[in-house]
């Protein structure tokens, strides 16, 4: 017989991850209502979710080499900005969904019990599809290009873990200030459009003046995309600093996840 | 098993009111900054705005009984569902519960527009905490009780308001929890639908599980459960058999006005064809009412009043309203045939005139004086000078077993059908 106690944790910091897990037959069931309901009742449907990115890599691609004329070595411009759109968009995508997914769900925060945990998480799952798709296109300009992977590929799945953590860790933190504050509504947009151009994402790193280097690298995604990148069209190998951008990540995530936590116990009283 | 399905010991809830929701990032920040400089003292503002919807709420529950809450709004009944559903923390105290709880306290939680029926039943079943499986497993059970097989595959943005909550319905009344926490779910859909989530209450109830059932309907929680606790600004005033409970509850509260005195405020009354003095709505002993009364319960209207000058015209009686305003009928003592009419005398007169039972459906009613001399000149017109008084009627509906809830429509008559 199941036994639950009910009362205030006050002192109480922990993160449950057994009840998560078994929850995790809604996390399954809000992750496709919200990946039904994106392109429901829209003309193209599915198709919007390759004509938004292709439409962000063309006009990145244009802006950064044809204008600028960047110098990306002998990778074509098209295809080195797809390889830093992958990070980029993943992260995005996670950030602007999952911020203000619990804003979104009061409704059902208000009236049922469950890991409130799941709603953000949801949102990280979903925002999988729209990497799926990157990479797709990415197959397609690399069979365009005829260009061969380099072996530094095998790294590609840390780093892709890294941009599941770094969008998780942004979208957990922002998921539970917003609560509090409404403010970070209007920050995230702003933060995300500033970070979409201090990300080395059309261009390389080594543009950036080696005295700003360090504080370049505290920006959480900046590794992560370099990493991602760099397993893809290969190139030099992220900057040492590059590490300091995950150990970023990695501190946000956990501290993000406590802080949800703590949030959670009031969230229904606050909305 | 002899522990208890639920024990609650000593849970109390506070609200800290206006702060709660006046989280903005400015006043954070200021304030942290005067903390660091100690210039803000945490002032005992905070404490004078607190507000206990809970306050020391103790009482156990056993394994296959129904509870029903009742108390007025803002008695901590939601504030209680919520803290034992684990959405709301308690301030203090602790609560145990022995069993698989589901929570009820909205139907439809969760359901989508944009998405179809079909996918709406998972999605609601497995955010009630139903697993794929067993929604698999009961799909058309479900969807014949809801009875929109038609429309499973049509976004529920394009169900009428009926289907929805229908649909929503069957999902919730699939659940199979051990133990089931409700809120006033019932008050949804038409007539017929009520009738058949009852039924399906009293099913589950039937069928050994622990219930609590919050609602205002009497006549629901009078028919399904066999206890009642009574929350009065957040305690718990009572707990026992739930007619004893509802009974005393129904005496205490209710918006009663059940006497008008002529203290002479109003001098747009004083006339010398008929000066009211009283006017009262009384029980078979005529005492004025001092609770609410039950629909098939006798009461009268007393009107009281001075004549000193006899004119034949005069006409008196009473308007009945609904609290919202709407007029339901006007009686008048001249409604008979003339040589049935009392007398009007010089002096004194006392008139009483017994209010039909089993006519009004459940709610509040206010009733207004009417004085007139007919077709000449209004006395006390109703709502422009007339005394006012007020009653509800709460229960007694009928003793038929399928009307435990207000009946649909302003009236509630009983009318005898004979096969023919």
């Amino acid at each position: 017989m199941n036994q639950t106690i009910i009362e205030p944790r006050k002192h109480k910091l922990t993160l449950n991850l057994g009840e998560l897990y078994r929850y995790r037959e809604l996390l399954w069931t809000l992750t496709y209502r919200d990946y039904r309901v994106k392109y429901a009742q829209t003309f193209l449907g599915f198709a919007w979710a390759i004509i938004n990115p292709l439409f962000t890599l063309v006009i990145l691609s244009f802006v950064f080499g044809t204008v600028a004329n960047v110098d990306t070595g002998s990778v074509p411009h098209l295809l080195y900005t797809n390889a830093g759109l992958c990070g980029w968009a993943y992260f995005q995508a996670v950030m602007s969904t999952a911020g203000t997914s619990i804003i979104g769900a009061q409704g059902m925060v208000k009236k049922i019990y469950f890991p409130r945990l799941i709603i953000p998480l949801s949102k990280a799952i979903t925002a999988l599809i729209d990497l799926g798709i990157v990479f797709i296109i990415m197959a397609v300009l690399m069979v365009y290009y005829q260009f061969t992977p380099p072996t530094s590929l095998v790294y590609l799945p840390f780093f892709i873990l890294m941009a599941l953590v770094s969008g998780l860790a942004g979208g957990i933190w922002i998921s539970a200030l917003t609560i509090r504050y409404r403010d970070f509504q209007h920050i995230v947009p702003l933060l995300l459009r500033v970070g979409m151009y201090a990300t080395p994402i059309a261009f390389p790193a080594s543009l950036v003046p080696e005295k700003y280097l360090f504080l370049y690298y505290m920006n959480p995604v900046a590794g992560v995309v370099e990493g991602v990148r760099w397993c893809i069209v290969g190139g030099t190998s992220p900057h040492p600093y590059a590490y300091i951008s995950f150990v970023v990540v990695a501190v946000m995530f956990v501290l993000g996840l406590f802080y949800f936590k703590k949030i959670e116990r009031v969230m229904a009283d606050i909305l | 098993m002899s522990e208890a399905a639920i024990q609650v010991e000593g849970v109390s809830k506070v609200f800290q009111l206006g702060v709660v929701g006046s989280y903005d990032l400015r006043s954070t920040l200021v304030n942290s900054f005067h903390r660091i400089t100690g210039s803000l003292s945490r002032t005992n503002g905070h404490h004078e705005q607190e507000f206990w919807a809970l306050k020391d709420v103790s009482f156990s529950v056993d394994h296959g009984q129904v509870i029903g809450i009742i108390g007025r709004n803002g008695a901590g009944k939601s504030t209680l569902l919520k803290v034992l559903s684990h959405i709301t923390e308690p301030t203090s105290g602790r609560v145990t519960i022995n069993g698989r709880v589901a929570s009820l306290l909205e139907v439809g939680t969760g359901f989508h527009p944009e998405l179809t029926g079909k996918e709406n039943i998972y999605l609601n079943g497995s955010i009630l905490g139903m697993s794929r499986k067993e929604i698999r497993k009961k799909f058309d059970e479900i969807v014949a009780f809801s009875g929109v097989e038609k429309f499973l595959s049509t976004p529920v943005k394009r169900y009428s308001s009926g289907m929805y909550v229908r649909l929503a319905f069957a999902v919730a009344a699939h659940l199979e929890p051990e133990i089931l926490v409700i809120d006033e779910v019932l008050a949804v859909g038409d007539a017929e639908f009520q009738q058949k989530c009852l039924g399906k209450m009293k099913d589950v109830s039937g069928q050994g599980r622990t219930v609590l059932f919050v609602s205002h309907q009497m006549n629901a929680v009078r028919e399904l459960c066999e206890k009642t606790i009574l929350l009065h600004q957040g305690q718990v005033k009572e707990y026992g058999n739930t007619i004893d409970v509802i009974k005393r509850y129904l005496n205490k509260e209710g918006n009663l006005l059940s006497e008008w005195v002529n203290e002479g405020e109003d001098d747009s009354l004083d006339n010398p064809f008929f000066r009211p003095t009283r006017f009262a709505i009384v029980d078979t002993s005529l005492a004025p009412l001092e609770r609410e009364i039950s629909n098939d319960e006798r009461v009268g209207i007393i009107i009281e009043g001075t004549v000193e000058k006899a004119d034949s015209s005069l006409t008196l009686g009473f308007a009945v309203y609904t609290l919202e305003g709407q007029l339901l009928y006007w009686s008048l003592q001249a409604d008979q045939e003339k040589e049935k009419w009392p007398a009007v005398n010089l002096g004194e007169n006392k008139y009483l005139c017994w209010l039909p039972t089993n006519f009004l459906n459940e709610g509040g009613y206010r009733i207004e004086m009417i004085l007139s001399l007919h077709y000449k000149e209004w006395l006390s017109r109703p709502e422009v000078n007339a005394p006012v008084l007020q009653f509800s009627i709460r229960g007694g509906l009928s003793s038929s077993p399928y009307w435990m809830l207000a009946r649909p429509g302003l009236l509630g008559p009983i009318l005898p059908f004979e096969k023919i």
